[in-house]
């Protein structure tokens, strides 16, 4: 029985004219321990997909199974508690709470579980050690790079050893060394048999995944295998990030979206250019990725 | 209540880190608490007073007042001397006086407000024809000298307040001087001591006052105009039954008509207290306004609180905190801001308190009841006005909330 299952699940922003779809209907099952990479350009639906799923946010349609329960309805308490002992957040600005301690960062779901503040604070430092910030506890989440800020923030997800990660775009403020050290953090996650979802911009990052879904308008356009270890196949043939359109494309009116699209998917043949594109190399994936604009800034708040 | 250790610890840090703020808004709790104390208090001040002033005199002490009283209105509007109208006779003195059980009848008769000495004269006092049994009656010593007894050789002694002393003659003990009521001189031979005085408690100021044989105050006037007869009862216990004896013997002289007031000191004390009681209760009434301008101040910095950390109740949300536990969290922070507010106050009214004691001739009283009380209201205050926003925190939509910044 898969651990998540959505059925036509949408989500409407706004009334009438000014609506936005947000999500079209999405259907996905995702099984217990699978590493699952949605990707997708901006504004695709990739982080109110994730919101649904984690129940921060509930969808204007559709059915959407939690564990085999029925969550979407349920009353606000009990979603808290869903949240807090089935669900960990990892966010791509950290998310920490600026006035407590990194200690007490981490030990928060456990406040809000009921648990003594020695037994809390100790469960937290346990964590913390996993982690590799032992000795970063009584710093002030102010005094912590961007890399340790979001191995803490997933000490924090991790600390009620919920089944499911929501990772959103864990890895998009930070630098590449910083990005290593998180992926392979969760990757251990992962080996030890929890269930991850991770947004991302970055083709690189599928190598951790066990699957990869694509996204498009607020639809699942690709949903694809993906072995742990290698960047996706589809990927690495890239018609996604490398430089799309030509002096003919421009000229014949073509986007660079409508390129974007893998070919086998809208069941059309790609204009002749594709063949001429040269063979890219990681490194080259790993260039056009980082060129893409960060919107938001990390201590921005 | 999940995680209340947490929110305590939580709710003082954010006081904490915004220290001034939390002071400002403190301001209104700890003025209204400060000014419902202190009003309290010195209207407490004002009832031991008069209890003081009352046992000093002898709790057995019996009133004989001209005008009739009524209700318990009435009553209070007497401490005044406002309803003291008409006056008892020399006959009545003498009713009295044969009721069974008195022991003393001690008459105050209105002779003059004039005292002059050489070309000097003293307004504002006043001379009071009265017996030798007065300094007993009133439980009031002498500083200097000795009051005069009823007899022939000593008619033009008198016995002067404090005041007269010091303003009419400049000096603290002006004994053996001379001074003229009505033409005729009187000889001081004694002074009293400084007499009690709260400006609620009896009508007149003795400390200005001169005392003279009531037989040479009649002379003096031709007449008698006495204004309140003090009778102690032979044996205390039966204070009651002789109240009541004089009160029969008055009637059937009046002619069955009740224009007279025996009060027994009791009598007297309840209607005091009853009126500070009312007083009090007034003012202090006005005070708590103040609390309630607090109040709306905990409201709207608790507003305030809540739009600027909209993004930490996201954060929250997400992490597991339910409705319940964020409502709780906000919630501990206002009440704590009252309390604190609340504290304070009651710290400051003791200063207060203190000044009042030093500077003025006022003795607040403060009282564990008062302070628990205030303290009390203030943290009801906290939660009536801190439910609002606690309320808008808790309600606040997780996605909605995280994406604010």
């Amino acid at each position: 029985m898969p651990i998540i299952e959505l059925q036509e699940v949408s989500k409407l922003y706004g009334f009438g004219d000014a609506t936005t779809v947000a999500l079209d209907e999405v259907s996905l099952a995702i099984d217990a321990g699978e590493f699952v990479a949605v990707m997708g350009p901006s504004g695709s639906g990739k982080s109110t997909l994730m919101n649904v799923i984690g129940l921060l946010d509930r969808p204007t349609h559709g059915n959407y199974k939690l564990n085999g329960r029925q969550v979407e309805r349920l009353r606000p308490t009990r979603q808290a508690k869903a949240r807090r002992d089935t669900i960990g957040f990892v966010f791509q600005s950290f998310n920490l709470l600026p006035k407590l301690s990194v200690l007490d960062n981490v030990a928060l779901p456990l406040a809000y579980k009921g648990m003594s503040q020695a037994r809390r604070q100790k469960r937290a430092a346990e964590i913390l050690d996993r982690v590799g910030l032992a000795d970063r506890e009584y710093f002030m989440p102010r005094q912590l790079s961007g890399g340790q800020a979001q191995r803490a923030a997933i000490a924090r997800a991790l600390i009620n050893n919920p089944n499911i990660i929501i990772a959103d775009e864990p890895t998009g403020n930070l630098d590449s060394a910083s990005s290593r050290l998180v992926m392979e953090l969760l990757s251990d996650v992962h080996k030890a048999g929890n269930t991850i979802l991770m947004v991302t911009h970055n083709p690189e990052l599928t190598r951790y995944a066990s699957r990869v879904v694509f996204m498009h308008d607020g639809g699942v356009i690709a949903d694809e295998k993906s072995t742990i270890g290698e960047v996706h196949e589809t990927l690495r043939r890239s018609m996604y990030f490398m430089p799309k359109t030509t002096e003919e494309d421009d000229l014949a009116g073509v986007s660079a979206l409508m390129l974007a699209i893998p070919d086998k998917l809208i069941g059309q043949k790609k204009t002749a250019k594709s063949k001429k594109r040269p063979k890219t190399s990681k490194a080259k994936y790993k260039a056009v990725s980082q060129t893409r604009p960060k919107t938001k800034k990390r201590g921005k708040k | 209540m999940i995680g209340r250790s947490g929110n305590l610890r939580m709710a003082v840090e954010s006081i904490r880190l915004a220290k001034w703020r939390s002071l400002l808004t403190m301001l209104g709790i700890i003025i209204g608490v400060v000014s419902v104390v202190t009003t309290v208090s010195l209207g407490e001040g004002a009832k031991r007073g008069i209890l003081a002033e009352t046992n000093q005199a002898g709790a057995d002490l019996i009133t004989v007042r001209p005008g009739a009283i009524g209700r318990s209105r009435d009553e209070a509007a007497s401490l005044f001397g406002a309803s003291y109208t008409g006056t008892l006779s020399e006959k009545d003195y003498e009713a009295v006086s044969q009721v069974p059980g008195t022991e003393q009848t001690v008459p105050f008769s209105y002779v003059t407000n004039s005292i002059s000495k050489d070309d000097h004269k003293f307004e504002g006092g006043m001379v009071i024809g009265t017996t030798e049994g007065l300094p007993a009656a009133l439980g009031q010593k002498l500083t200097y000298g000795a009051f005069f007894e009823d007899d022939e050789p000593q008619r033009n002694a008198a016995v002067i307040g404090q005041r007269v002393a010091e303003q009419l003659f400049g000096e603290n003990v002006p004994i053996g001087k001379y001074f003229t009521v009505r033409g005729k001189q009187f000889i001081i031979r004694g002074i009293f001591e400084e007499f009690d005085t709260s400006p609620l408690a009896s009508g007149s100021d003795y400390n200005s006052a001169v005392f003279i044989q009531y037989d040479v105050g009649k002379e003096l006037t031709g007449g008698s105009d006495i204004y309140q007869l003090l009778v102690r009862p032979a044996d205390p216990a039966q204070t009651s039954q002789v109240a009541a004896g004089i009160t029969e013997t008055l009637r059937t002289v009046h002619a069955g008509q009740d224009d007279f007031a025996v009060l027994e000191q009791k009598d007297k004390l309840a209607s005091a207290n009853d009126m500070l009681t009312l007083m009090t209760g007034f003012v202090a009434g006005i005070a708590a306004i103040s609390l309630i301008v607090g109040g709306i101040g905990i409201l709207n910095i608790m507003l305030v609180a809540v739009t600027e950390r909209t993004h930490e109740i996201g954060i929250r949300k997400a992490v597991g905190a339910t409705n319940r536990q964020i409502l709780s969290q906000f919630l501990t922070e206002a009440v704590i801001l009252s309390a604190a507010g609340g504290v304070l106050g009651i710290l400051f009214s003791l200063l207060t308190n203190y000044l009042f004691r030093i500077f003025t001739t006022l003795t607040p009283v403060l009282t564990w009841p008062i302070m628990i009380a205030a303290f009390g209201v203030a943290v009801l205050v906290g939660i009536i006005f801190g439910v609002t926003p606690a309320l808008t925190a808790a309600r606040k939509h997780p996605i909605d909330a995280l994406r604010h910044e």
